[in-house]
This record gives C-alpha cells, structure tokens and sequence, in this order.
C-alpha cells in the first residue's frame, strides 16, 4: 500500500515524514527509514513521491482505487 | 500530558492557503502571528501538491469583457452575494500578481492563461496557473515575515469570553496540550470531508479534496456560538471513477457512452481553452446514464493533438494529480486510447461559517478564510478572504488588550478530562467505528440526490430519526472512544467536530422545506418562491440549535 519506499535509494533524511499531510509516517525516527504507520490514510497527493531528494518514494495505488477504462 | 502556554495577537488555525495568507498580512501588520497546522504548511490542506485553475478579474486583460464577466454562469455559482463579487473584482487580480510576484507561476508562456470550466460564448474568468509548489513559497514567505508556524498541532476548542481569548490545541504526535491565549482567531480549516461515505466504503481517505479537512473550523466556530450557513446544502465533486481527486476542469476530452457517442453538447469536440464541463453542468447525468441502462460515462480524449495532451498533463500534476499521471504512466493508461469512466463521489458538506466582506464571522476577534468560509468561492476565496482576515485580525489585535484565560479555566479543565478520558480508557470505539457509523446514518438519513434506496429520500420523518439516532451516536462516542497515541487522538476529536456537523446538516436539511435545483426533498418536491435569494443562518443559543432566513444581494 502507499508509499512505497526503496530501501536502497532512502537515505534516511525524514523529509517525506516531515511533509506528509495524512502523517502516514507516524513514529518514523530520525535518521531511520521510515515506517509506514498508516497506509489506509495515504490521500495520494504524491507530497513524499515529488519532494524525495533521491526519488525513493512511489505510491501503489490500492486496488479499490484502480482506474477503470474502456 | 504536557502543558504549553502560547501567546499570539494573531493565531491562525490551519496553515492552508487562507492560513497561510492571513499569517502573511497580519504579521506584515506588524502582529504577532502563530500558525496551527495539524500536519506540515509545506504540503498540507486540499492545496497540498497544488491547484491550477485561479478564478480572477484582470482588468487590463479583461476589462472590455466586464458585462459579460458580471452575467457569468461560473461567478453566480462560486460567489455568494453582490458585496462579496465587488470585493473579488477589486482584489481578486490583486492577489493573482502578489502570488506571481511570490514565485507562484501565474502566467504561461508569459501571458494570463484564461481557460476552463465554460463553453464556448461564456466568458472565461479562470486564469491557468502552476500552483504544484504554492504551499513551499507561501511557508517560506510567512517564514521571512516572522511567522511562527507548530506544525503537528491540532486546534480543536475555541476558547471565548464575549470575544475570542485563545483556543486549544494537541501536538498530534507527542503527548502534548497547547493553550492558546490569542487576541484575535483566523480559521483556515478548509472543506467538511468525511462527513458522508466517500467513493470507496469504509476507506475513508480516498477524496478528492484533503482528508485531514475535517470542517473543524465550522465546529469550533458554531460551538462558540458563531453563526453558520449553507449547512442543508451538499457538493458532490466527479472525477475518475474510484479515484477521487479534485481537477474536473482540467481534464481534456470529450463525455461519451460505451458505444463512442459524444452526450451531451458541452462539447462535442476538443477545445483547451474549455473543458468538458458535461460533470459541471449536469452532474446528474452520469447516474442517471446508469441507471436508465445506458450504461457507464466515459472520459475520452481520442482525437487530441500531442500538444494538447502535454498541456493538459501539464495542468493536472499543478492540480495536485502527479499520484494519478504517475499510475496512469506505470499502468498504461492513455485517454486518448482508453477513456476513463467516470463518477460522481459522495457529498461533501457541513455549511461555512458565515462571514463578511472583513472575513469577520459573528463572534468578536474570530475571523474565517478560505473553505471553511464562504464568501468568494475556491483558491481565490482562500488567497482574498486570508489576506483580508489577516489585516481584519491584526487591526483588532492592535485595539485589544492581552486577553484574561480567567474565565475560560472551566471549559480548559473540562477539555483536558475529555482527552485524558479518550486516552486512558481501556477499551472503547476507535475513532474509525465512529467516523464509519457518521457516514452511514448521514447517508441513508439525510439522503442526497443520486443516492440509491434510503439514500435517495429526504423527509421530515427520515431527517428527525437520523438525528435522534446521530444524538445518541454523539453520546456514546463521547462516552466510549479510545485513542492509543496522538494520532488517534487527532482522528477522535475530528470524530466529535463531525457529530456536531451532522446535527446541523439534520436540522438545515428539515428546515428547507422545499426542492431547489440539486436540493431535493423528497416531502417538499416544490420550490418555495419565498425562499428565492435568502440564505439559511444556523447558530447556537442555549445549547440549542437556532435557524433563521436571510435575504442575499444579488
């Protein structure tokens, strides 16, 4: 569920914690990869996906939201 | 938990566009200005990712169109009265070039880029503008005027002895009170959300606008005794089926069946100064299409040049939509080749909080902006009314004494016993099986148009059963909820803030005894002329719901 975090690329800087208006973060430390508290929050506005400094982040969008086309 | 004492001319609860806004001006003023923000300014409110459509009057660019601008289909829809349209028509171009003078791109290609929501004949009266940053520069600029902003601090009481004397907050993350003792108020807490079901059931977060704008403002402000309207009324956005963002507008294509054929003439063909607007005009028809057996609407954008499907991607990510460009990228997904269906999502309501052209409310010292305070509608609404109750405020603050916390003592203990209550019970309610037991009494009891089986019916008989059964919901909630850590704790009080706009919905909603456009009730299927231009004013006295009709200028 969103977001997902590559753990190679994270470096631990704590902006996507910082930033994240849902606070999907919650109970990330300092310095650490950051834990996903609560995914079910996420509003997928992308916030941690374009402010990432080494584009760790990307959203799975979640099943019940999957576009439906022709 | 801990105790903090915070001291502010100005506070602005909710560091959203208004907030933001209103932080700037009054701090320029020369106030002392605080911001509470339940999350982060940097990213936070429904502007989060951005906005691209800014609704504005230019006069160098438009001032021939002036007659036709005044006869606007969008205007009538988006301001709510005569002294609310002069005000946007002396501000509204004002603000537009503040923001571009900010670094927030108002023009494109170097010009005003007016498009969007109108058909062809109607003015355009909505410049495009690249709003995917407009929250960083808006925090840097309160930042450089001095502002103090606590991010991760929710406001959840208003505290009023005659006139505003502070406000309470929680440090969403930490076990931490605030006490406010501020001079003078600004509410900037965006839209009412989660009141009714979104798109998705029991997934509460998937909505177009912000999830975190729970119409906190409208609570704390009508528990004080501020003075609502609107509340009977609901809005419901459309947008990609199940995927709910806001950025109707800026989608580029043409409504069509399953079988290809355009419906509806808004339009037939695509044009990017104006949108596909059939979901503006006549949202009814994507139900209505279903359930005559016509099957699903669909958003298609065969026949686009390249230009202008890059220049609506363009658009969308400054609307806020990268999540959406990034999935339709991974998966595939291009309008041109594979229309989207779309839907209209579950209403969003709750009333504002009634203001003036000061962005005054009703109570002294307490000012609202933006969402949770309707005058002039959308982004520009939060940019004027936040600019504008941002010197409102700092102008009372400079007349007012440093107000006494003497006679609120009370009501603060009696607060700190609610949250220690939800914090230390055992066991109890979540926040979420209150929240999820809202949505389905407002749903099947104060129905809204479109809505399937009970949904569908609003009656006195209905509207007084929901809000028996809400009371007592409220009691229960009050009496029961857990939190296990500030989070929760956040979600709990936004739980209790949307009872209180549930009971307000119920007695609008019985109060207009009548149908009107999408207002429809299914005991009063007439219109009432005498309900033609007057507003519905809802307040509390005596822990009672009081409501009256007021004449609007037109």
């Amino acid at each position: 569920m969103p977001p997902v975090i590559d753990k190679e690329k994270c470096t631990g800087c704590g902006i996507c914690v910082d930033i994240c208006g849902q606070d999907v973060f919650f109970g990330s430390k300092d310095g650490e990869l950051p834990v996903i508290s609560y995914p079910e929050e996420c509003w997928h506005c992308a916030a941690c996906v374009i402010d990432c400094p080494t584009q760790a982040v990307r959203l799975r969008i979640p099943l019940p939201m999957m576009m439906l086309y022709k | 938990m801990k105790e903090e004492m915070v001291e502010a001319d100005v506070l602005c609860i909710g560091g959203g566009v208004a907030g933001l806004m209103g932080a700037i001006r009054a701090s320029e003023l020369g106030a002392k200005v605080v911001v509470a923000e339940k999350g982060n300014t940097l990213r936070s409110g429904s502007g989060a990712t951005g906005n691209d459509h800014f609704m504005c009057y230019i006069p160098e660019v438009q001032e021939k169109e002036l007659d036709r601008i005044l006869r606007s289909r969008y205007l009538s829809w988006r301001i709510r009265s005569r002294d609310f349209l002069n005000l946007w028509l002396e501000k509204s171009g004002e603000m537009a070039k503040l923001w571009d003078s900010w670094g927030i791109p108002m023009k494109y290609n170097g010009q005003y880029e007016f498009s969007g929501h109108a058909i062809p004949g109607e003015p355009l009266v909505l410049i495009h503008y690249a709003g995917q940053d407009q929250k960083i520069i808006l925090t840097k600029k309160a930042l450089s005027k001095g502002v103090k902003i606590l991010n991760r601090v929710a406001g959840f009481e208003l505290l009023r002895d005659g006139s505003i004397v502070g406000a309470l907050g929680i440090d969403t993350r930490e076990d931490r009170l605030i006490i406010f003792r501020a001079k003078s108020i600004i509410l900037g807490t965006g839209i009412a959300q989660r009141l009714y079901p979104g798109p998705t059931p029991g997934w509460l977060f998937n909505l177009a606008f912000a999830p975190t704008c729970t119409g906190d403002g409208q609570s704390l402000a009508f528990r004080i005794g501020a003075e609502l309207i609107g509340a009977e009324r609901v809005h419901r956005h459309r947008g990609p089926k199940y995927f709910a963002r806001c950025g109707q507008a800026t989608w580029l294509g043409v409504y069509k069946d399953a079988d290809s054929n355009p419906i509806g003439p808004w339009p037939t063909k695509i044009d990017r100064r104006y949108s596909p607007i059939l979901t503006e005009l006549a949202p009814e028809v994507i139900e209505e299409y279903a359930k005559s057996g016509k099957g699903p609407v669909y958003l298609d954008s065969a026949g686009i040049s390249d230009e202008d499907y890059e220049y609506m991607k363009h658009w969308l990510r400054n609307e806020g939509n990268a999540g959406i460009l990034n999935y339709m990228d991974e998966e595939g997904i291009d309008t041109r080749k594979r229309p989207i269906e779309a839907m209209r999502y579950g209403p969003i309501g709750g009333g504002t909080i009634r203001i003036n052209v000061k962005s005054e409310t009703s109570v002294n010292g307490l000012y609202a902006a933006g969402d949770n305070g309707y005058g002039i509608g959308e982004m520009p609404g939060a940019a004027t009314h936040g600019w504008i109750a941002g010197e409102s405020a700092a102008n009372y603050a400079k007349e007012t004494e440093s107000p006494s916390m003497k006679r609120v003592e009370g009501t603060i203990e009696e607060k700190k016993r609610l949250l220690q209550e939800i914090q230390t019970r055992e066991a109890g309610a979540s926040w979420q099986e209150v929240n999820i037991a809202i949505q389905q009494l407002m749903a099947d009891y104060a129905g809204y148009a479109g809505g399937v089986g009970a949904g569908s019916v609003r009656s006195q008989i209905m509207l007084m059963t929901g809000l028996t059964y809400l009371r007592r919901l409220k009691e229960k909630a009050y009496n029961t909820m857990v939190a296990r850590n500030q989070h929760e704790l956040m979600h709990c009080l936004e739980a209790l803030n949307l009872l209180d706009l549930g009971e307000l919905v119920f007695t609008a909603t019985n109060e207009r005894k009548e149908t009107r456009g999408p207002f429809i009730r299914s005991d009063y299927p007439f219109t009432d002329p005498a309900l033609n231009n007057k507003e519905l004013i809802l307040k509390k006295e005596d822990d009672k719901v009081v409501t009256r009709w007021e004449e609007i200028r037109r």
